[in-house]
């Protein structure tokens, strides 16, 4: 295995503009817990991005960051144009059009699945019912639960559930999604299928932060991966360069630990 | 000899080595002995008839007899309701029931409100037009329970939807039946009385108290310092007070505190103390539900671009009521029961009825009789509320549901 080939999946390599600008972003817990220590990364409209690192090396904190789930102190980020600031009128209409995926799922147990999707459309954007269930609906047929639109989190699987809280990000048609470690809480069995998932909208041109320790996902999808250890990004490259030719010292560590 | 399973069962159950069954032996001629003695009391010895004078002074006290006739017609007003939202609750198949329009349970239910039509009001000795108004009103109840089943599913969507209201309407227009006003003679709550008064204060209480509480609760878990601190204060301080002291203090001090005519006279205060009472309580038990709700959900929404009051009301808030809906109910029925500490302010609600009619020469020295009969009386309530309790939280899980 020298190459790797590029496949289907992957899109072609975006050149669009800057749709997540993050700048020498720096974020203290009151604690006193320095998680990051100026962070900077550039991705563009179409562009995916697979961010690894150990655990506690801030990665979940910083695209946490992206939609203001995480305050940081310094540093400045600008989300499709419009920079990330106190002001709450910004912070909400960035959270529109930045979805999240969570590594628990968070899907509102006391809603069906239907529910779980029309929720933020209708209060949030406004938009009549009717419409918006006939979306979501088009919508869990994409991810391949259309028969389950009725039920509750609770009676799904958790590969189910991690697609329907997918579907539920779309729902709100945002141009940009985060995942945070979308299958690490799934059974091994499970993980494949939101992956697929994942993959599907990556070639349909979603521009995606990830957050994961798949590699068969970053070799196959990312164009970019980028390393975090303590705070910091040590590396970024391309998966081709970054899976078999990493350059520095830290990377080569943690590739030798998951490998 | 014992072939037959249920023998077997009791065997298996209560006989299964000497030693059970020397226990079992024992605490069945215990029971027994008891019962025995109870019944042969109840009908033997008991003179039931300190209740029968006294049925009217113990459900209105002494409302108005030329004015009795607003509380009967709230009793078929409550009556047709309670027979319709039953009957709908049956006929509109929901995720949560299984279709059937009469399950076991409303089978059970029905043959006990006959029972107590037909039975209730003679043993009581009521007149024969009084016992007939209560099989009519009985009669009222069932026919449209059995009507709404049958029919319900036929009526318009939109219509079944305003049924609900029915009940914060009832309400509304039952409090203007009991107090007057609207072209009625005003019947002032000095004259309120006996279960009457006793459902009124409980009532109230409840429900001024659920929102009160809520918002308490949310205060204490609010980033603001005045709103959390203040929240802190008045849940600490009520907490920390016997309701007793609490009741004495509000007849002298609420008349300050309180924007003037909100508490107007002592019924009404007391009715404000038993509510910020409980206030202090169903704030800990929400506090607890809010609590138990994972920081992941509020996430989820804020990150959907919900508001917070969004965020709260439509995914954090309807956890957590749920989670906190026993406790709060607990709540509920021990304030029911401590409506009876009202009597020792003076209001004459069941229990200060109670000692009224017992302090009457005519009726010296049966006590029995009428603390018995008082002790059905809260039981009945308080096994309502719980039954109440016990369905919302299964029609609320959403994990019980099947598909």
């Amino acid at each position: 295995m020298t190459t790797p080939s590029i496949s289907s999946a992957q899109a072609p390599a975006a050149t669009g503009p800057w749709m997540i600008e993050a700048i020498g972003v720096q974020k203290r817990y009151p604690n006193g817990f320095h998680a990051l220590r100026g962070v900077d990364l550039r991705v563009r409209r179409g562009e995916v991005v697979v961010i690894m690192g150990p655990s506690g090396s801030g990665k979940s904190t910083f695209i946490r960051t992206f939609n203001a789930l995480e305050e940081f102190q310094e540093g400045s980020i600008t989300i499709d144009g419009t920079a990330l600031s106190n002001d709450l009128r910004n912070i909400d209409l960035i959270r529109c059009e930045t979805g999240m995926v969570f590594q628990q799922f968070n899907l509102f147990p006391h809603l069906t699945v239907l529910q779980n999707l029309c929720l933020a459309p209708v209060l949030v954007r406004k938009r009549r019912r009717s419409e918006v269930e006939r979306q979501a609906t088009a919508l869990l047929e994409r991810v391949g639960i259309a028969e389950q639109a009725s039920k509750y989190p609770g009676q799904l699987s958790g590969g189910q559930q991690q697609r329907v809280a997918i579907a539920r990000s779309l729902c709100m048609e945002p141009r940009i999604l985060l995942f945070d470690e979308p299958t690490s809480a799934l059974d091994p069995e499970m993980v494949g299928e939101v992956l697929e998932v994942m993959k599907g909208l990556a070639a349909d041109g979603m521009t995606m932060v990830v957050v994961t320790h798949e590699m068969g996902f970053a070799r196959e999808v990312a164009h970019r991966v980028v390393l975090m250890s303590e705070g910091r990004i040590v590396e970024e490259a391309p998966p081709s360069t970054f899976f078999t030719n990493p350059q520095h010292e830290r990377s080569r560590q943690f590739l030798a630990q998951i490998l | 000899m014992l072939s037959h399973p249920a023998l077997k069962a009791i065997r298996r159950e209560l006989f299964a080595s000497r030693t059970d069954g020397l226990i079992s032996l024992g605490l069945l001629a215990l029971i027994g002995a008891s019962l025995l003695g109870l019944l042969r009391w109840a009908f033997l010895q008991a003179q039931w008839v300190v209740i029968q004078a006294n049925s009217t002074l113990f459900a209105v006290g002494r409302y108005p007899l030329d004015q009795q006739w607003r509380l009967w017609l709230l009793v078929a007003l409550l009556a047709m309701a309670s027979g319709l939202s039953w009957g709908l609750l049956r006929a509109i198949p929901r995720a949560d029931r299984s279709g059937v329009l009469w399950p076991l349970n409303d089978r059970i239910a029905l043959a006990l409100l006959a029972f107590l039509a037909s039975w209730a009001p003679a043993a009581l000795g009521l007149s024969v037009p009084l016992q007939a108004r209560w099989w009519l009103i009985t009669a009222l109840l069932l026919a449209i329970r059995w009507s709404a089943g049958r029919w319900g599913r036929r009526l318009p969507p939109r219509l079944l939807k305003l049924v609900p209201l029915i009940w914060p309407l009832l309400y509304l227009l039952g409090m203007a039946l009991i107090s007057g006003g609207l072209g009625l003679v005003r019947v002032p709550p000095s004259e309120w009385g006996g279960l009457l008064l006793t459902v009124l204060m409980a009532s109230f209480a409840i429900l001024a108290s659920f929102p009160l509480g809520v918002l308490m609760a949310l205060g204490r878990r609010s980033e603001l310092p005045l709103l959390r601190w203040g929240s802190v204060v008045y849940i600490e301080f009520v907490r920390g007070a016997p309701l007793i002291t609490l009741l004495f203090l509000g007849q002298n001090i609420l008349g300050f505190m309180l924007p003037g005519g909100l508490a107007p006279d002592r019924v009404w205060r007391a009715a404000w103390v038993l509510t910020f009472f409980c206030g202090a309580y169903v704030a800990e038990a929400v506090r607890a539900g809010l609590a138990s709700v994972p920081a992941g959900q509020q996430e989820a929404a804020r990150s959907l671009g919900l508001t917070v009051p969004q965020a709260l009301q439509q995914v954090v808030l309807p956890q957590a009521l749920r989670i906190a809906l026993p406790a709060t109910v607990g709540q509920f029925i021990s304030l029911l029961q401590d409506t009876t500490l009202l009597s020792l302010i003076g209001l004459l609600e069941l229990l200060g009825t109670a000692r009224t009619v017992m302090a009457n020469p005519d009726f010296l020295g049966l006590t029995a009789e009428v603390y018995l009969t008082l002790a059905v009386l809260f039981w009945c309530c308080c096994a309502a509320l719980g039954l109440g309790s016990r369905a919302l939280e299964r029609r609320l899980d959403p994990t019980h549901s099947p598909a």
